[in-house]
C-alpha cells in the first residue's frame, strides 16, 4: 500500500513538470502562472511563420535520419557479429562499444572537438552526425543485445544443412528474424540524435539543430513559444517511441500468428 | 572459402569497432596528449608539461567548483537511487505494468532541454511554485532562492536522470528470485529488512553501478548548472565546457576533464571498499552462475 503510494508520487514527480509545460503551451496569456486565463492556439500559430525554427527542424531531421541509417548499418553488422563470436571476443567488443555510455557527453564532445581541430576538419553537419553516432550506437547495441540473446543459432545451421548458401541463410533466415529488432533500435537512435544537445554544442560549428535553437531561445528570454515548441518536440518523441514499439511487437506477433496457423 | 564462425563474426564486428576506435578512442588519446600541451596567446603549443594539472589542482576556483560538483553529484545520485528503488521494485515484483514502463520511457526520451526549462518555469520568481505559495499566503514575497541554487540544480538533475536510473535498477533486480524475498518474509523479516538483507547484497553491484553512472552523468552535466545554478551551483562540467567554448585554454580543460575522471574512479573505489567493510557488498565476487549450454 505504502509502496504503491510512493510509486505514484514518484511517477507524479516525473510527469508533472512536463505536463505543466504542455498545459501552458495552450495558455491564452503569456504569463506562466495560475489562475489559468483561457485556452488558445496562438503560440502554435506564431511558430508556423518562424523561418529559423523551420530551418533548425529540417537540419535536425536530416542529421537524425543520417545517424539512424549509419547506426542501422553498423549495428546490423555488429548484431550478426555478436551472434557468432566467442564470449571472450564479445566481452572485448562490448567494452569498446558501450564505454561511451558510461562517460559524460561532455567528455565525448570535447574529445571529438580536439580530434577535428587536430585533423583540420571543418565543423559541419557531417561532424554533428559523427558525434551523434558515437552517442547513439551504444544505445542501439545495448537495446539489441537483450533481444539478440533470444536468437537461436541452430536455425541458421538447419538452413545450411538443408543446402542454403551463406547468402540465402542471411536473406531468408537471419535477416527476417533480427530485422524488427534492428529497425526498432535504429528508430531509438533517431530519437537520441533528434534530442542530442550536450555533444552537439562542441561539434556543430555554425550549424543550428532544433535543440540548439531551443537553447538559444531559452537563454534569451522566457517566451511562451518555448512551451509550444517543447510540446511539439514531446509529441514527436512519443510518436517515435510508439513507432519503435509497434515495429518490434507487431512483427513478433504476426510471426507467432503465422507459426501457429501453419 | 568458408570462414569459421569466429572469424566471420570478427569481420562483421570490424566496421562498428573501427568507428568507435576512430571517433572515441583516438579522440580520447588526443585529449590526453593535449592535457600535457600548453596554450599561449590563443595558440596551442605541443609540449610535455604537467603545468595544466598543477594549475588545476592548485586553483581555488577549481576546487570550489569541483567540491560543489561532487556534493551535487553525491546528493543527486543518492536521491535518484532512493527514488528509483521503490519504482523498480514495484515493476519487478508487484506488477509488470507495461503502462508504467512506457511512462518511464517517455519521460526518458522527452527532450532534455525541455525538462530543464520546465524546472526553470516552476522554480522562477514568477514561477508556479512561488505563485502557489503567494496565493496560499505562506510567503509574502516571492522566494528568489528556488532558482539559481544548488537545490534547483539537484532537483532538476534528479528529474532528468531518474528514468534511466529506474531502468538500470530494474535490470539489477531482475536476477533476484522472488522466492528468496518470500522466504525471508516467511521467516519474519520486515519489508525493510528484506531489502537490506536479501535484495541489497544480491543486487549490490547493479545498484552501485546505477549510482555511479548517475553520479558520472550528473557531475559531467554542464547545461543544468548553466541554466539553473547561478553562482553557487557551478560544477566542474561547466568549468570544462567553458574552457572549450569561451576562454579557449583547451589543454587546461583537457587536464581538468582527466582529473574529474580520476576523482570519479577514486570515488568508485571508495564506495566498493566502504561496501565491503560494512558487509553490504559480498567480499568476493560470486562465480557467475553457469548457463546451461544449449544442445
Amino acid at each position: 500500500m505504502i509502496l504503491r503510494l510512493a510509486v505514484w508520487l514518484i511517477l507524479g514527480f516525473l510527469i508533472a513538470p512536463i505536463a505543466i509545460i504542455v498545459l501552458f503551451s495552450f495558455h491564452a496569456s503569456p504569463a506562466l502562472s495560475f489562475p489559468f486565463q483561457g485556452l488558445s492556439l496562438r503560440w502554435y500559430g506564431e511558430l508556423i511563420g518562424n523561418v529559423p525554427l523551420r530551418g533548425a527542424l529540417m537540419k535536425s531531421l536530416v542529421i537524425a535520419s543520417a545517424t539512424a541509417v549509419i547506426c542501422l548499418l553498423l549495428g546490423a553488422a555488429a548484431a550478426l557479429a555478436w551472434l557468432r563470436v566467442s564470449p571472450r571476443t564479445r566481452l572485448g567488443l562490448e567494452m569498446l562499444w558501450l564505454t561511451p555510455i558510461a562517460l559524460p557527453g561532455l567528455f565525448v564532445g570535447v574529445s571529438l572537438l580536439v580530434l577535428f581541430a587536430q585533423a583540420g576538419v571543418q565543423l559541419s553537419t557531417v561532424s554533428i552526425v559523427i558525434g551523434h553516432v558515437v552517442i547513439a550506437l551504444p544505445v542501439l547495441i545495448l537495446t539489441m543485445r537483450a533481444r539478440l540473446s533470444l536468437f537461436d543459432p541452430s536455425l541458421e545451421e538447419a538452413a545450411r544443412d538443408l543446402g542454403a548458401s551463406q547468402l540465402q541463410v542471411f536473406r531468408k533466415v537471419t535477416l527476417p528474424l533480427i530485422l524488427p529488432t534492428l529497425v526498432a533500435a535504429a528508430i531509438l537512435a533517431f530519437a537520441v540524435s533528434f534530442d542530442e544537445f550536450i555533444v552537439t554544442v562542441f561539434v556543430a560549428g555554425t550549424e543550428t539543430t532544433l535543440p540548439m535553437y531551443i537553447w538559444s531561445m531559452m537563454r534569451r528570454t522566457v517566451t511562451p513559444l518555448i512551451n509550444a515548441i517543447s510540446t511539439l518536440a514531446l509529441v514527436f518523441s512519443i510518436l517515435i517511441l510508439w513507432a519503435a514499439w509497434l515495429i518490434a511487437h507487431l512483427r513478433r506477433r504476426s510471426a507467432i500468428a503465422a507459426r501457429t496457423s501453419s | 572459402v568458408r570462414l569459421s564462425n569466429e572469424w566471420t563474426g570478427r569481420l562483421l564486428a570490424a566496421p562498428a569497432a573501427f568507428y568507435m576506435v576512430a571517433f572515441f578512442l583516438v579522440p580520447t588519446a588526443i585529449l590526453l596528449v593535449y592535457s600535457f600541451w600548453t596554450a599561449a596567446s590563443y595558440r596551442i603549443v605541443p609540449d610535455f608539461v604537467l603545468a595544466n594539472y598543477i594549475d588545476a589542482l592548485t586553483s581555488p576556483l577549481f576546487w570550489r567548483v569541483t567540491s560543489n560538483a561532487i556534493l551535487i553529484g553525491l546528493v543527486t545520485a543518492a536521491a535518484t537511487l532512493i527514488l528509483a528503488i521503490p519504482v523498480a521494485y514495484y515493476l519487478t515484483y508487484v506488477s509488470r505494468s507495461q503502462a508504467i514502463l512506457y511512462l518511464i520511457l517517455i519521460t526518458w526520451f522527452s527532450s532534455y532541454l525541455v525538462r530543464i526549462y520546465a524546472w526553470r518555469t516552476l522554480l522562477g520568481t514568477n514561477g508556479l511554485l512561488n505563485t502557489i505559495l503567494l496565493q496560499l499566503g505562506l510567503v509574502d514575497v516571492p522566494v528568489e532562492a528556488f532558482l539559481f541554487s544548488r537545490f534547483a540544480v539537484a532537483i532538476t538533475l534528479i528529474h532528468v536522470y531518474l528514468p534511466l536510473c529506474i531502468l538500470m535498477v530494474v535490470s539489477a533486480l531482475r536476477d533476484i528470485k522472488p522466492e528468496l524475498i518470500e522466504a525471508a518474509r516467511d521467516l519474519g523479516t520486515g519489508p525493510l529488512g528484506a531489502f537490506f538483507r536479501v535484495i541489497a547484497p544480491n543486487a549490490a553491484s547493479g545498484l552501485i553501478g546505477a549510482f555511479m553512472l548517475t553520479f558520472i552523468l550528473v557531475a559531467g552535466d554542464y547545461v543544468t548548472p548553466q541554466m539553473l545554478g547561478g553562482s553557487s551551483g557551478q560544477t566542474t562540467g561547466l568549468l570544462i565546457a567553458d574552457q572549450f567554448r569561451k576562454t579557449g585554454n583547451w589543454p587546461l580543460g583537457a587536464a581538468q576533464a582527466f582529473i574529474m575522471i580520476a576523482i570519479t574512479g577514486l570515488l568508485y573505489a571508495a564506495i566498493l571498499i566502504a561496501g565491503r567493510a560494512t558487509g553490504l557488498l559480498p567480499r568476493r565476487r560470486r562465480p557467475a552462475p553457469h548457463k546451461a549450454s544449449q544442445p
